[in-house]
């Protein structure tokens, strides 16, 4: 595809560079629709990258992994910058981390590509089971995914679709270094229908519905390690002294971890849906998050991840803001 | 006992006897999955599932579990919780879940003579009856045949159902399963020699469905030269950390100790851990043996293939795929081990 | 046995809870170390008098000691098989555990179960020398062994004790050390690692002041037990100076939730410190796979 040559022809480029330790990028899988996250550290190994609309994960995630390891003796610290790959959600999880100081602009490189969206593996796998070969899927110009398996289907996009991307306000990167392609003008679909399905329940029915979903949290914390602004190097979660959620697996304090997640996200969530990807039981977590990013635009009029210069919403303070609720 | 026929249509008055007489758990659809659970209701059972979401470890290895409660004051007073005593019949089962539940015996159950045996997972384990559902068609990820095992094996049953369309053909296997069959009312037939054929050719079937191999020739001894190789950090970098892998695990069996108190009174706690974790094995002086992802991952693959076989003979895996289902981040097992395979 | 199905020193029996801890009482506190990293040791007598009377465990093995509602930690018995009728153990104060544990007081209770893991092979070094290097709060374990040796007398050749600290007063059991001056065949070689006034004995590094002694391999057992970097260089200096593989001895130390196996939290390659452990020979780890 055009735009996979620009893509590998941009990181050769960057990957060679002498102040980058590597790109992170997306490559196929080892079955069916798979798409792995790999790490290039050389010209070479940048030739597998692709970029279609399978490629859902997050690669944002990686720069604050890094562990900092003791250094053996005479050993310096690598302090060279990281490509990455970015999607326009991606890319302002790199703005909202760079606003509240967890990386600096020059730590990182960055390759934006404008996405029309990415599919949901979910109802993918619903509609081709036991894919083990590998399969590829692209779209074309009239709003259709090609699916090639042993054959080729054509498939609506709205069938496949993510229901993150179906409200998405960014799909052009927000800051990158690099742009492979078009940009792109607004395609949302519709606002979150999810949201408004919530909010039109009342407050019991609302509670007995997310009770039904907290009760069948198993606590892997999936969720956590998949999002990319859960970055916290003790997480509140972890800490003993003092024990803010208790280990057991009830219902309670299934629904503290939770309920205390989105919170802590408000303001800073920038809907790439990971978390609810990664979930292994099916909790509709972007509906917590994008209920809150509602109520953030409408009390305090702010997007997260838009402008690195901004200051990030709740570590600052207005003398106009809301205090409806202060008695 | 010979085997035995049962129509389809009479399983749901079976799954009713069983209900009222024992406890009956089975897979229940929830919200897009499925999952293995206490039944009041025997219909709301779903047979038309390929592997429950969280595998039925659940069910002997409870993921939070008293281990005792203790009350403060005066006197302190420390007492195990009452653990229920009653039959459990767990319908069901994948033959490669149930392999599980073997690979966690000798942790659970001690591997020797005066090894410590945990009272929970014992008690439980004795009061389960396991009947086994064969797979007539497998999953993506299904690599239990890399195991010598077989989707309608018959090796960690008490019984067997196999699904020939119209009827079932049972396998009666253990003394545990021929009492449950007795104690039901008469409404199973003696199996022939056509049904026998019609099993045989549904485990044909479905094992040559299954696609994706595993080559696990030597692997044990492959990998005790492979500790210090530079592949385990190429292949931990695109991990995560989330831990689904081990959650999911039918033999996963990593667990924490907690307590839990109010002023008078609290309890202590088991709960699944993962060694995932960063500070899984963080020591309190601030030393940790596993500092980076590249250790964690390379302890994971090292448990199932070279120190649960060098410890107890057999591989630590039984070929279920949902680690490989799930990984968010598309971390194979089944290429991990083909590729340590490969390597000079 | 005790009637409630509490722990014995002898091994779990079908239908007990391996869990549950025995009661007991705490008969004496000593404060060894002071200061941010204080050191305190404990002498528990179990609430059960059967317990008490009958416990019986060997050097080297350790159990798990709790504070009801705050957790557990694992230590190793410091006090000799010998000495009936009471346990000793010595803790630093870390973390949230051992920290509500150096807030009790002379007659508060404890759960303790135990005894747990493999021991020093005590039976097959009779008749032999023993050295014995330790560093810091890793000589809990080691004072086990010298008051066994010490009380079984007749059976042990000489015996000599390299114990160092940071500083001074972060030396544990000093009061003993002083009493063991006047033992025949018994040295001890104290250290700290800076320079302190009033400090009569070696400054220095423990592994340095080992290779200062010199101590001959001849018919001789060496232990250790320190923080991992000393028991490494402890371990390189021991072969230096002739020691054979299977003279050398270590007890390591790994988080522990369980204590019994299950939680596969302790492992190294695929010996599990808990059960395998925690006394080691360095033949049997020295090719051991495994993060340490």
């Amino acid at each position: 595809m055009a735009d996979n040559r620009n893509l590998i022809n941009a990181a050769k480029e960057i990957v060679s560079r002498e102040d980058v330790k590597y790109i992170i990028g997306y490559k196929r899988g080892t079955y069916g629709f798979q798409i792995m996250p790999a790490f290039a550290y050389n010209s070479k190994d940048v030739e597998g990258f692709i970029f279609s609309p399978l490629c859902a994960k997050n690669l944002t995630v990686y720069p604050m992994l890094e562990e900092k390891l003791p250094l053996k003796r005479g050993e310096e610290e690598d302090k060279r910058k990281v490509g990455i790959v970015v999607k326009g959600c991606d890319s302002r999880a790199i703005a909202q981390i760079i606003q509240e100081k967890g990386l600096k602009r020059e730590d990182v490189v960055l390759i934006g590509i404008p996405c029309r969206g990415v599919i949901d593996s979910k109802k993918l796998e619903k509609m081709f089971p036991k894919q083990t070969e590998l399969a590829d899927l692209e779209e074309d110009e009239e709003g259709n995914y090609i699916i090639t398996t042993n054959k080729t289907h054509k498939v609506p996009k709205t069938e496949l679709i993510s229901d993150v991307c179906r409200s998405c306000e960014y799909p052009n990167p927000v800051i990158y270094d690099v742009l492979i392609g078009e940009k792109i003008e607004d395609f949302k679909i519709e606002n979150f229908e999810r949201v408004e399905n919530l909010e039109n329940k009342s407050l019991e029915e609302r509670w007995k519905y997310w009770e039904n979903h907290f009760e069948k949290c198993i606590r892997c914390y999936a969720c956590r390690e998949a999002c990319p602004l859960c970055y916290c190097k003790e997480c509140m979660v972890d800490l003993l002294e003092p024990q803010w959620v208790r280990r057991s697996v009830d219902l309670s304090e299934n629904t503290a971890w939770n309920v205390m997640r989105a919170f802590h996200l408000a303001g800073r969530c920038i809907s790439c849906g990971e978390c609810e990807r990664a979930c292994p039981v099916n909790i509709p977590l972007m509906e917590l998050n994008k209920f809150i990013e509602k109520e953030v635009k409408e009390m305090f009029d702010y997007t997260s991840g838009i402008d690195t210069e901004e200051k990030p919403l709740l570590g600052m303070f207005k003398p106009d803001d809301p205090e409806d609720f202060v008695l | 006992m010979d085997s035995l026929i049962l129509l389809k249509e009479k399983l749901p008055e079976m799954l009713a006897e069983i209900a009222a007489k024992f406890t009956l758990i089975g897979p229940k659809e929830e919200t897009g999955f499925t999952q293995f659970q206490e039944l009041d209701d025997p219909s709301e059972i779903n047979l038309d599932y390929l592997l429950s979401r969280v595998p039925p470890k659940s069910l002997v290895f409870q993921q939070t579990e008293t281990l005792f409660t203790f009350t403060k004051g005066k006197e302190i007073k420390v007492e195990t919780p009452k653990v229920d005593s009653g039959k459990r019949i767990v319908f069901g089962i994948r033959p490669c879940d149930a392999r599980g539940y073997d690979l966690l015996n000798p942790v659970f159950e001690g591997r020797k003579e005066g090894d410590y045996q945990d009272l929970f997972y014992v008690l439980k384990r004795n009061r389960s009856t396991l009947i086994g559902l064969s797979c007539n068609e497998p999953a993506v990820n299904c690599f239990c045949t890399s195991f010598d095992d077989s989707p309608a094996s018959t090796k960690h049953l008490d019984l067997l159902f196999t699904d020939l369309g119209d009827k079932f053909y049972i396998d009666v296997i253990t003394k545990k399963g021929e009492e449950l069959i007795e104690n039901l009312s008469k409404m199973f037939s003696k199996a022939s020699e056509e049904d026998l054929k019609a099993r045989n050719k549904v485990e044909k079937t479905s094992i040559s469905a299954i696609t994706r191999k595993m080559n696990t020739e030597g692997v044990t001894k492959k990998l005790g030269g492979m500790f210090q190789h530079e592949y385990w950090g190429q292949v931990a970098m695109r991990c995560i950390g989330c831990g689904i892998c081990t959650y999911l695990c039918p033999t996963c069996h990593c667990f924490d100790i907690q307590d839990e108190s109010t002023l008078k009174q609290g309890g202590r706690i088991r709960v699944w851990d993962s060694c995932m974790n960063p500070e899984y094995t963080h020591h309190a002086s601030g030393h940790n043996p596993r500092p980076s992802r590249m250790n964690r991952v390379r302890n994971r693959v090292y448990h199932k293939f070279n120190f649960f076989p060098r410890n107890d003979g057999v591989f630590g895996c039984t070929g279920c795929g949902r680690c490989i289902d799930y990984c968010p981040v598309n971390i194979d097992i089944i290429n991990i081990i083909n590729d340590v395979e490969e390597m000079k | 046995m005790t009637e409630d199905g509490t722990m014995t020193g002898e091994g779990m029996m079908m239908g007990e809870n391996a869990y549950k801890p025995g009661l007991a009482k705490i008969a004496d506190i000593t404060l060894e170390a002071t200061g941010e990293r204080a050191i305190k040791t404990f002498k528990l007598e179990f609430l059960d008098e059967d317990l008490r009377k009958n416990f019986t465990f060997k050097p080297g093995q350790f159990i798990m000691v709790s504070v009801l509602g705050v957790g557990e930690s694992t230590f190793a018995i410091s006090s000799s098989p010998t000495q009936k009728g009471y346990i000793e153990f010595s803790a630093m104060r870390y973390g949230k555990h051992t920290k509500a544990l150096h807030q009790k007081q002379i007659g508060d209770i404890l759960g303790a179960r135990g005894p747990y893991g493999n021991s020093f092979p005590v039976e097959k070094w009779k008749g032999k020398n023993i050295l014995f290097i330790g560093g810091g709060i890793g000589q809990a374990p080691l004072r086990s062994v010298i008051n066994y040796c010490i009380d079984n007398r007749k059976d042990y050749g000489d015996l000599n004790i390299i114990y160092g600290a940071r500083t001074s007063k972060d030396l544990c059991y000093k009061d003993e050390f002083s009493k063991m001056a006047g033992m025949d065949n018994l040295q001890v070689h104290l250290s700290i690692d800076v320079e302190e006034e009033d400090w009569e004995h070696y400054v220095g590094f423990v592994p340095s002041n080992l290779m200062r002694l010199k101590p001959s391999p001849e018919n001789t057992i060496a232990i250790t037990c320190g923080p991992p970097i000393m028991i490494k260089f402890v371990i390189q200096d021991l072969i230096e100076l002739g020691f054979k593989d299977e003279q050398i001895y270590t007890t390591l130390e790994m988080r522990m939730k369980c204590g019994i196996g299950m939680c596969g939290r302790c492992n190294i390659g695929n010996l599990y410190v808990c059960k395998d452990g925690p006394v080691f020979s360095w033949d049997q780890i020295k090719d051991l796979e495994g993060d340490m």
